[in-house]
């Protein structure tokens, strides 16, 4: 058994409080290497200065990213005949990383908004680049359903508004469901990083030197102050806006499964795809969360604000989504061998042993075995580990996907219509280039703004005192003052 | 705009200051702080933000309106699918629930950025970029006979620098 280490009172300097464990872990607790508002300044501001490794990465992000444009602007020219449909597979890349980049999209916003809820400590150092990461990866997912369509340029058809055809989306169609979901998400989710970004530019604003930076920062911070009237009214817009997307993290996929469950599709017609999807979701989420922060905090230095305690935490909640999305696995197994149906029962005899077993053999080894290793402390203390990890997760759920969608198409009811599919390089290109599209804007994000939040982490912080060393009981001895300034946990651990 | 503004390196102090100032009367303070402290707050007492207001009233109008634009586009251009009723309300929730995060979201930010007075033009008068870093304002709203006194007050509680501007 692994000896434990003594645990760290949480307010050594109150001994009357010194038994007692704080709602949020203060900084004293999680932050051991971080001294004061100053060093977070610096150092945060540190990871700004572009670097050649980072114009070499953003160099071949935007050639992936061309890479992809070109090949979509041969795809308009040729036709969709190009990307490898093959009837009865009509639905087939565009659609399975579509739903894979909406996944993704979804680890942000419940690191930001739901531990945020949940008051969990260890969110604080890793939610700006997950939440970044989701505006993204749902900026990226948007354009799978458009290069999907025959004639892209028509895409606000989908859009409800008065016009001139006096045509309007049916609002039965589970696509027209998307419509609202994603642009909902993608508009909830930018507000929610801007707002948390504004009182950090506001911090960048009022160090930057260079004249025209500062007036970029100055612009985005809107005149933000740190007054205690903007920072009253901030508190408690951010808590409503992640009451309000808290619901909606679990709304947005569970929209996009609909897309499938609608159908009477062998495999999609199914009522436990909603909360199997958002599981997925989560899931695959939270392996591109490694994929992005372990790089950054080694490359940046900031292992002491990414602590491995925070990597650990989130490692838990990865093995734990995991877990689900294993038992769903399972219990899709389960419901078509009771269904009685032979079209259900086939579907999933020929997933797991007929001609798509060996991508439904990838999904399962990578999201449900690899995964059990995060039982091991140990592991999921290893950054390396996990980082290689994080890459088989987003292999396994890419391919989770493509199991569901390209399998149930070309294995309906009818034995006549059973076929194959095989991407072309069309499809393989714009896969590529949603990468490129991705990183590009994460790079390019990381060099201009905060990838970490510069006032939360100060919030955890003790912050200076002229008289630290007088505890709550001397106070109460002094008569009680008003103000219980010492050692008083932060406001929420964050805003 | 004139007043008397103290820079603090630390908490107490500045906590400290307002409590006096409010003894002696001064009732205009505006506290800057690099992060939101229940310090101030316990000691200010401004009461609770009126932003939730904002996304109660939006958050209701979102989902009426979300409904709505459901029902009336199927009204308008009726299909019947699979001979169900014309306006199903079931799925027609995900128009209510989608429109009433959408609005109620943007209301609770517009809200904020007005009762916050932002975006503000220019952030110089009562303020200094150290506040974003790691001291902490406090900005005395007070006319020129009574800016020695609350300079007095500032200096006493610790303040590194106090200084006088309109």
């Amino acid at each position: 058994m692994a000896a434990t280490s003594a645990p760290v009172p949480a307010y050594p300097d109150d001994p009357s409080r010194r038994g007692q464990r704080p709602n949020v872990a203060s900084a004293d607790v999680r932050l051991p290497a971080v001294r004061s508002y100053e060093q977070v300044d610096r150092e945060i501001a540190a990871t700004l200065h572009p670097s050649l490794g980072w114009f070499a990465l953003l160099g071949v992000a935007i050639l992936c990213m061309l890479i992809g444009a070109a090949t979509w602007t041969y795809q308009i020219y040729e036709g969709l005949g190009a990307a490898g449909y093959h009837p009865p597979v009509m639905w087939g890349v565009y659609i399975v990383t579509f739903v894979f980049w909406v996944g993704i999209g979804h680890a942000g916003t419940l690191i930001s908004a739901i531990l945020y809820l949940f008051r969990a400590g260890f969110r604080t150092s890793i939610y700006r680049a997950a939440e970044a990461m989701t505006v993204f990866a749902v900026m990226t997912a948007g354009l799978f359903p458009i290069l999907h369509l025959g004639r892209p340029w028509k895409f606000f058809y989908l859009i409800p508004y008065p016009n001139w055809r006096l045509i309007w989306p049916n609002p039965k169609s589970p696509l027209v469901w998307d419509v609202f979901a994603i642009l909902t998400y993608l508009t909830i989710s930018s507000t929610f990083l801007y707002v948390g970004l504004i009182p950090d530019i506001a911090a960048l604003r009022d160090k930057e030197t260079n004249p025209v930076r500062r007036q970029i920062y100055a612009n985005m911070a809107l005149g933000w102050r740190n007054s205690d009237r903007e920072w009253r009214h901030f508190a408690r817009a951010y808590l409503f806006l992640a009451a309000l997307s808290t619901p909606l993290v679990l709304s947005v996929h569970s929209v996009v499964s609909f897309d499938f469950a609608m159908a009477l599709t062998p495999g999609w017609h199914a009522t436990i795809f909603p909360p199997y999807f958002v599981a997925g979701a989560i899931f695959s989420g939270l392996g591109m969360v490694f994929t992005i922060i372990i790089p950054i905090r080694k490359y940046f230095h900031l292992e002491h604000y990414v602590t491995l305690n925070d990597i650990d935490a989130a490692a838990k909640m990865c093995l734990f989504t995991s877990l689900v999305v294993g038992l769903a696995y399972l219990t899709e197994f389960q419901i078509a061998w009771v269904s009685g149906s032979t079209y259900e029962q086939d579907y999933f005899w020929n997933r797991v042993f007929g001609q798509w077993a060996w991508a439904a053999w990838i999904m399962l080894i990578c999201n449900c075995v690899l995964p059990l290793s995060l039982f091991s402390q140990k592991l999921r203390r290893n950054t390396t580990w996990l980082w290689m990890l994080s890459l088989t997760i987003n292999l396994g759920m890419w391919f989770e996907r493509f199991v569901i969608v390209v399998p149930s198409l070309s294995h309906e009811f009818e034995p006549w219509r059973w076929s194959t599919y095989a991407p072309s390089w069309v499809d393989y290109c714009i896969l590529l280039g949603s990468f490129g599209w991705f990183f590009m804007w994460f790079l390019l994000f990381i060099k201009q703004l905060p990838v970490l939040a510069i006032s939360e982490l100060k919030e955890v912080l003790p912050p200076k005192m002229r008289h630290p060393h007088v505890t709550s009981s001397q106070r109460a001895e002094h008569g009680g003052m008003a103000n219980p300034l010492m050692n008083q946990p932060p406001l929420g651990g964050s805003h | 705009m004139q007043g008397v503004l103290g820079a603090f390196h630390e908490i107490d102090g500045a906590v400290h200051a307002i409590e006096d100032l409010g003894k002696h009367r001064f009732k205009d303070i505006t506290v800057y702080t690099p992060t939101p402290r229940h310090e101030f707050e316990d000691v200010l007492a401004r009461g609770p933000s009126k932003v939730r207001v904002f996304s109660l009233i939006f958050g209701l109008a979102g989902v009426t309106f979300g409904y709505w634009i459901a029902v009336w586009m199927s009204d308008y251009w009726p299909i019947v699918v699979g001979g169900k009723a014309i306006a199903t309300w079931v799925p027609y929730t995900i128009f209510g629930f989608e429109v009433m995060v959408l609005v109620g979201g943007l209301a609770t930010v517009y809200a904020m950025f007005g009762l916050a007075g932002l975006p503000r033009l220019t952030t110089t008068v009562g303020y200094d970029p150290r506040f974003s870093g790691g001291d902490y304002g406090v900005w005395v709203e007070t006319t020129s006979d009574r800016a020695d006194e609350a300079m007095e007050l500032l200096r006493r509680h610790g303040a590194r620098e106090v200084r006088s501007e309109r």
